[in-house]
Order: C-alpha cells, then sequence, then structure tokens
C-alpha cells in the first residue's frame, strides 16, 4: 500500500478502500484535513512525502494471548506480554477528539480496526516497550490509557527495531488523565537511519486538577514526528519537555498545540535541541488560551545548539491568546556553544573537543536530571552518550 | 628588576582584540616563587595581559613572545598552558548549567595527573581532597554538587576560582581583579586560600586596580602597566604612592 493514494479521497472513497464502513467521523475529518505534504503546516519540515510514496506491506493485527511479563511490550502493533494484574483489552468504541490538528491522528483511527485499551489501576509504574520486526511495512496502532480519580502513576516508553529496514510507524495514545489524577510520560527513543520512520499523533485530556508531565528524549537518526494535542480543564496542568538529539540525516521533532480551556489550566513546555550532521529539528509549538481559560500561565522555551554547518532547526513558539487575565511567555534561540564556556573548561585543562563534549552533555542534562527516576535518568544519560559518542569520537 | 631565572617572561609583547591595538610591547619578568602585582588605571590593558598569557581567543597577539620556563607559549592551545602550570582566575567566572562542579573539578585534576605522567584519582579519592579545601574556604559543601558557578554570588564564584587553584596546584597562577565584588569576610577568605599556595615555589600575577587585596596578599613587586606598557616596576613601597597621588604622576621609567 502506498499511501499516497489516499490523497483527495472524499469520506466515503476512504471507509471503502480502508474497509470500515462504521468509522464515517474519522473519515470525514480526514478527507477534510487530506494527507499532509510539505504544505502542511505541521509537516513542512518533515519530508512527509518521501514516507507516503513508499509501497508498505500491510500486516495483520490478531489478538495473540498475552504472555506475562514484566512490561507491557507491543510487537508490531500487537501486544504480546503484560505485567500480571494490568487491565488491557481491545475497544472498538474509543472516543476521539473531532478538533485535532492533525490528519494523521484521524488515519491512525482509520487504519485500526481496534485500539489497546489500558486502565491504569492505582498509583502504578508501566514500561511499554515498542517492539518492530517487519521491513518494508506499514505498522499502524493506537492506544487508549486511562488512569484513576486521585491516583499518580507512571508510564516510561521505550523502542526497540530488530534489524529491519525502511518501515513506517503510525501510532499514537489517546490519553485521558482523570481529574485529581497525575500521569507521567517519559519517552526515550533512539533511531537510526533507514530502519523506520515514525509518526506518533497523541491527544492528551487532562481534567480538572490534574496533572500530565510528558517528557521525550529522541535521540538518533531518521524521520520522526510526535504531534501533540493537549486540552486542559480547570485547574489542570501539564510539563512537556522534549529533549531531542539528532545526527546523519534526521529530521525529528516535536509538533503540540497546547489548548487551555478551564480556568487557572498551567502549561509549561521546553525544548531543548541538539542538531549535529545534516539535520533539521522541528520544535513547531502552539498554546492556545481560549475564553473559558481566564487566570491561566502559560510558559514555552526552546533552545537548540547546531553542531554542524548544515543543520538547520526549524523553530517556532506561538501564542494565540483570546483574553486578558493570563500570565504567559514564549521564547527561542538557536546557536552554537558558547565560546566563554569553552574556553572556561580549556583553561583548566580540557582540550577543546572534551570541553565541546563535556557542554553538550551539560545541555542535555538540564532536562534529564528532571526525571525523577534515578534508574531511569541513568538509562536515559546512557542512551544519550551512546548515540553521541558514536557521532563525536575524536 | 632583572632576573637570570624568571619563570615567565614577557618580552615586547603587542597585541589587540578587534582592531583595537591593546598591548604596546609589554616587557615583564616573574621571578619563581614571587608575587608580582600588576596595578594600572582602567582601560590600562591589565585584563588583555591575563588574557594573552592564557592564550584567550578574543586576544591575537601580534608580536613579541610569552617564554614560560624558557619555552615560547605564544602559540599554545589555552589547556596546554593549562597542563603545563599556567592558571588564571577569572575576573568573571562563566556559569555552566548542567556540569557539575565537582565532576568538572575532577575531570579537569585528571586530565593535569594524566599529563604529569601519574594515577588519576578515583571519586572518592577525589572527595577527600576537596573536602578538606572546602572547609579550609569557607564553602558551603553543596556548593560541589551544584552547576559550575551556576546561582553562585560574586563571593561564591570567587571562592570557587580559589579551590580550583587549590586542587589543580599551578605554577604559575594569575589573579585578575579577584577581590571585585568580595565583601570583608569574602575577601579574607580568598586571600587565605592564595597565602596557603604561597610556598616560595609558586608564582603569583596579581592583577588590580584597587590596592586594597595587597593589604591580604602582600607583594614583592609592584608593576605599573599604563596604556598598554609597564612604565615602572618597584617594590611594594610603590602602593602607598599610588595611593596618594593615583596613576596620572607617575612618571615612565627610562
Amino acid at each position: 500500500m502506498k499511501l499516497s493514494e489516499l490523497k483527495g479521497k472524499s469520506a466515503k472513497e476512504l471507509t471503502g478502500v480502508l474497509g470500515f464502513p462504521d468509522k464515517a467521523n474519522q473519515a470525514e475529518k480526514f478527507a477534510k484535513l487530506d494527507l499532509p505534504n510539505k504544505k502542511t503546516e505541521e509537516y513542512h519540515y518533515f519530508d512527509v512525502e518521501k514516507l507516503f510514496d513508499k509501497e508498505y506491506k500491510l500486516l495483520e493485527y490478531p489478538h495473540k494471548p498475552i504472555a506475562e511479563g514484566e512490561k507491557l511490550v507491543i510487537t508490531d502493533g500487537v501486544v504480546t506480554s503484560a505485567p500480571k494484574g494490568l487491565r488491557i483489552s481491545y475497544a472498538n468504541d474509543t472516543k476521539i477528539d473531532l478538533a485535532h490538528f492533525d490528519a494523521m491522528y484521524y488515519l491512525g483511527h482509520l487504519l485500526c480496526s481496534h485500539t489497546i485499551k489500558i486502565e491504569l489501576d492505582g498509583d502504578v509504574q508501566l514500561e511499554v516497550e515498542h517492539h518492530y520486526t517487519q521491513s518494508n511495512a506499514l505498522i499502524h496502532y493506537r492506544i487508549e490509557l486511562t488512569n484513576q480519580v486521585n491516583r499518580h502513576s507512571t508510564v516510561y516508553e521505550t523502542f526497540i527495531a530488530d534489524d529491519i529496514q525502511d518501515t513506517l510507524v503510525l501510532y499514537g495514545y489517546d490519553l485521558n488523565i482523570a481529574q485529581d489524577s497525575t500521569l507521567r510520560m517519559v519517552k526515550l527513543q533512539t533511531m537510526y537511519d533507514n530502519k523506520y520512520s515514525i509518526i506518533a499523533s497523541h491527544k492528551m485530556n487532562v481534567g480538572k486538577n490534574a496533572q500530565a508531565i510528558f517528557k521525550s528524549f529522541d535521540f538518533g537518526g531518521d524521520h520522526g514526528l510526535q504531534l501533540l494535542k493537549v486540552d486542559l480543564d480547570e485547574r489542570a496542568h501539564i510539563e512537556a519537555n522534549h529533549l531531542l538529539y539528532v545526527n546523519q540525516h534526521s529530521r525529528r521533532g516535536t509538533v503540540s498545540q497546547i489548548v487551555h480551556k478551564g480556568e487557572y489550566s498551567t502549561s509549561k513546555q521546553e525544548a531543548k535541541n541538539i542538531l549535529d550532521g545534516n539535520t533539521r529539528g522541528i520544535f513547531d509549538a502552539l498554546i492556545r488560551v481560549e475564553k473559558t481559560a481566564k487566570h491561566t500561565k502559560a510558559e514555552q522555551n526552546s533552545k537548540a545548539i547546531l553542531l554542524h554547518e548544515k543543520a538547520y532547526m526549524a523553530a517556532k513558539p506561538q501564542l494565540e491568546i483570546y483574553i486578558d487575565e493570563l500570565e504567559a511567555s514564549h521564547g527561542s534561540t538557536t546557536g552554537q556553544l558558547d565560546a566563554k564556556q569553552i574556553f572556561y573548561l580549556q583553561s583548566r585543562g580540557l582540550s577543546y573537543n572534551e570541553a565541546r563534549k563535556m557542554l553538550v552533555i551539560a545541555f542535555a542534562n538540564t532536562l534529564i536530571e528532571k526525571v525523577m527516576d534515578a534508574r531511569y535518568q541513568e538509562r536515559i544519560k546512557e542512551a544519550f552518550e551512546a548515540v553521541f559518542y558514536s557521532t563525536n569520537t575524536n | 628588576m632583572s632576573t637570570k631565572n624568571s619563570i615567565m617572561k614577557i618580552e615586547n609583547l603587542q597585541a589587540k582584540i578587534g582592531d583595537k591595538e591593546i598591548l604596546k610591547g609589554i616587557n615583564l619578568e616573574l621571578e619563581p616563587g614571587k608575587v608580582h602585582a600588576i596595578m594600572g588605571p582602567n582601560g590600562a590593558g591589565k585584563s588583555t595581559l591575563s588574557k594573552a598569557l592564557v592564550g584567550h581567543y578574543d586576544v591575537e597577539v601580534t608580536g613579541g613572545d610569552i617564554l614560560y620556563k624558557g619555552e615560547s607559549i605564544k602559540d599554545m592551545e589555552p589547556e596546554e598552558r593549562a597542563l603545563n602550570g599556567i592558571f588564571l582566575s577569572f575576573q568573571h567566572p562563566v556559569e555552566i548549567p548542567g556540569v557539575n562542579n565537582s565532576y568538572f573539578l575532577r575531570t579537569a585534576l585528571n586530565a593535569k595527573l594524566k599529563h604529569e605522567g601519574k594515577d588519576e584519582l578515583n571519586a572518592a579519592e577525589f572527595l577527600r581532597l576537596m573536602k578538606s579545601h572546602l572547609e579550609s574556604l569557607g564553602m558551603k559543601s553543596d556548593m560541589i554538587s551544584r552547576s559550575l558557578n551556576e546561582g553562585f554570588s560574586g563571593g561564591e564564584k570567587k571562592r570557587n576560582e580559589i579551590l580550583q587553584m587549590l586542587i589543580l596546584e599551578p605554577e604559575v597562577i594569575i589573579l585578575d581583579e579577584i577581590d571585585s565584588g568580595l565583601d570583608i569576610d569574602a575577601l579574607r577568605a580568598v586571600s587565605e586560600g592564595i597565602n596557603k599556595m604561597k610556598d616560595g615555589k609558586r608564582t603569583f600575577l596579581v592583577i588590580t586596580h584597587y590596592s586594597r587585596i595587597l593589604d591580604y596578599i602582600k607583594p614583592d613587586y609592584i608593576h605599573v602597566l599604563k596604556d598598554g606598557r609597564i612604565i615602572k616596576t618597584a617594590g611594594p613601597e610603590l602602593v602607598a604612592e599610588l595611593e596618594e597621588h593615583g596613576y596620572d604622576d607617575i612618571e615612565e621609567e627610562k
């Protein structure tokens, strides 16, 4: 299948081609937004057409027996193991957002006959491992995740790919964070050129007085875009941190919309981007404050360090505000390593290259060290340094 | 002053920053184990001289030479100068968020030990060494676990510079306006740290606009720098004269 064949199709044609006649809403939304191309604002810097012009094989998504394991493992879109007691099922009644900005959110729902539904009971810590084994495949799946009122959970996400090539993964979460609860999502993804590309399109509803903490650590090569829409209810809060370190010929980043709907809702979004090689980093982030969201506080910041003359950072922090009673700030800087800092380290006996490495790692650590779990923090540091030192061997 | 065995000899040093010629032929010899103070008005070239000695990228040396232990270091990389024993305490130390103070200093010390062919220190050995110096400088122990100079007060930054000096044990120590921004307690602690290093072998070059620091670190020689040149060298008695008459009345020695 070539995804480019879906371009310009009507809702009726789409449901016919994809074989899910009961998904009229998704089809209509997708038909209206249409398959993204380089003129689509959210995908402008991503070279998406290259991915959609490839021929992919389609996979089956059978409901296999789920083995018991320490973590939830999703292999090629199918749950293969899960911790004992985790409530997990397949659903075809997932409530979708009818105002998502991303066409691929709707396509993801259109392509999936069911979603993987995870219900977190109590205060839990769950590790989700996404495992990809198929070359030249289109792997698509969606996850619906809910937690309970006044509970505090953490989800760690990791990604593993076998020796595969030229696969495209379309996946995403529909997250419903219950009133007075906290959900931490920590994502660690190291990718390598030509193995697989990924478009992850998420939706997050943050309930009254609830807190969402979303931290993404994206390292390495290839093409990867995470698209995130967040709706904040009254006194809801989101803290979103994104650390991007890309090398080789990578095109990766974050496109997000944080929508303040409830009064006294707060958001803090911080992106740190380190671009090595002929790479492109993307941080296209909108904070929208609706009329109903008086006394909102919103903060957004992006910093990028370019380590290569051909590296390019597309940073677009944006505020869209419809009220006066709020505090909001946003900013973006792109530059090179600070010459004064390099010299200071050299003046204490470190070589130029050692000083440069120390500063890059320090820049990354300012976000890595915000991860609460020390063991996971260490894993992220190791993953970062493994990718960084593979590019900077001197 | 002329010494046969100077540890550092600056010969007719000329340097510019951007298009501006700042050092216009500096001649200066540093005697081993002595404290040399360079005094001069604002804009005389004091900080440019200190930067030139450690190879700062701002400064382009356009003429003359800098000999350290008889070898030219004019074209040497900053880290090579540091590894060979030249240390600059910065007037305005930079803040480096994310670089742990203790980790940085152990990396720097181990780079020096490796350069000298000695065994590197492990974390526990280094911590013991660091703790002994922290107490003597009146530094809080949490400063070693914080990011390098980040959020430090002016006094804490200067104490941290002295901590680095005590641990790295350099041979030539350049103190650029070490007293600026220090209250009396911090000045005393910093001075005590410096005086601990005065063992008759290490050489100090104290660069200052005011004489206050010289009440605490007794100089052996005073050099007056004006308009990019050393115009007078004398003993410590020159400080009183400068205090009374300022720099305008100092005449260049022929």
